[in-house]
């Protein structure tokens, strides 16, 4: 059978990264294996036989890693690295019947990831606060659509903490 | 090293406490997991970013170091602050398992 290729949009939010491994995980499961991201939200996946899959994400910026000793590691315990998108790592295995297959495996180092994670969002949300002070004096009036759209933004910044926290201390409870 | 500046590390998590009793000798990553799994009889098990995030997490506060590398693979040791750590939190366990014990009796009889 000739293998196919195919591409599909679908959109995730930061907090949304374990719906993200089930959905992969579906399409491994219908026989589309996820063979890279184009760009965030483009996924491109190839034809073959339906395997079950695993997939897991990492959350991880590479100025603070060893990333040679970090993919080893996985590779040791079965795990194949398929590529980093946006600070994002993505892994697969083939899934072991009875068996939760966990890249980690305790809440605390679970909660450092969305840390990890936090922090990053933190850095990108400074320049949105600084033009949100810049654009407060005219010519810019509450209603300029520069300001609206900077406000948007700066408003779902607010709502993903939020989720990010929420996932958080679900994890802590545990 | 005063035991008191050491106290900040206690109580180690699971995972911390059972990475540590691997590296009495050097051990790599995937030796790491392997003896975790099996000194707990399976009851504890260290996926691959919850170690990665504990080596480095270690080796920052001085716990561990590397001593050598196999194969590409970098091998980790306690370090003496390590040891110090590790044996205080031993104490810790033994005095916790003491506590538990105690009680365990009456904890059956009303079950």
């Amino acid at each position: 059978m000739k293998e196919r290729t195919i591409r599909k949009f679908k959109w995730f939010w930061a907090w949304q990264d374990e719906a993200e491994e089930d959905w992969l995980r579906q399409m491994s499961n219908e026989g589309w294996h996820l063979s890279h991201i184009v760009f965030p939200t483009i996924y491109q996946f190839n034809s073959g036989e339906a395997k079950d899959y695993v997939y897991r994400l990492d959350y991880r910026s590479h100025w603070k890693m060893e990333k040679d000793d970090y993919l080893q590691l996985f590779q040791d315990s079965g795990w194949e690295y398929l590529q980093e998108m946006a600070g994002w790592h993505y892994f697969r295995q083939l899934g072991h019947p009875g068996e939760q297959m966990e890249i980690y495996t305790d809440a605390e180092s679970k909660i450092e990831k969305y840390r990890r994670l936090l922090a990053f969002l933190s850095i990108l949300a400074l320049p949105l606060v600084i033009s949100l002070i810049n654009l407060r004096d005219p010519p810019y009036d509450w209603l300029s659509p520069i300001r609206v759209i900077v406000m948007l933004v700066f408003l779902l910044y607010v709502y993903a903490f939020a989720r990010i926290l929420l996932r958080i201390n679900q994890l802590r409870r545990i | 090293m005063n035991p008191e500046k050491l106290k900040k590390y206690l109580p180690l998590t699971e995972a911390t406490y059972y990475i540590m009793l691997t590296l009495i000798d050097p051990l790599h990553g995937y030796g790491v997991m392997q003896k975790v799994e099996q000194i707990s009889q399976g009851v504890v098990k260290v996926g691959p970013g919850t170690l990665y995030g504990a080596f480095s997490s270690m080796e920052k506060e001085g716990l561990i170091k590397m001593v050598k590398e196999e194969e590409r693979r970098k091998c980790y040791q306690l370090t003496e602050k390590g040891r110090q750590v590790l044996a205080m939190q031993i104490e810790r366990l033994e005095l916790m398992s003491t506590n538990g014990i105690a009680i365990r009796e009456a904890l059956q009889a009303s079950l």
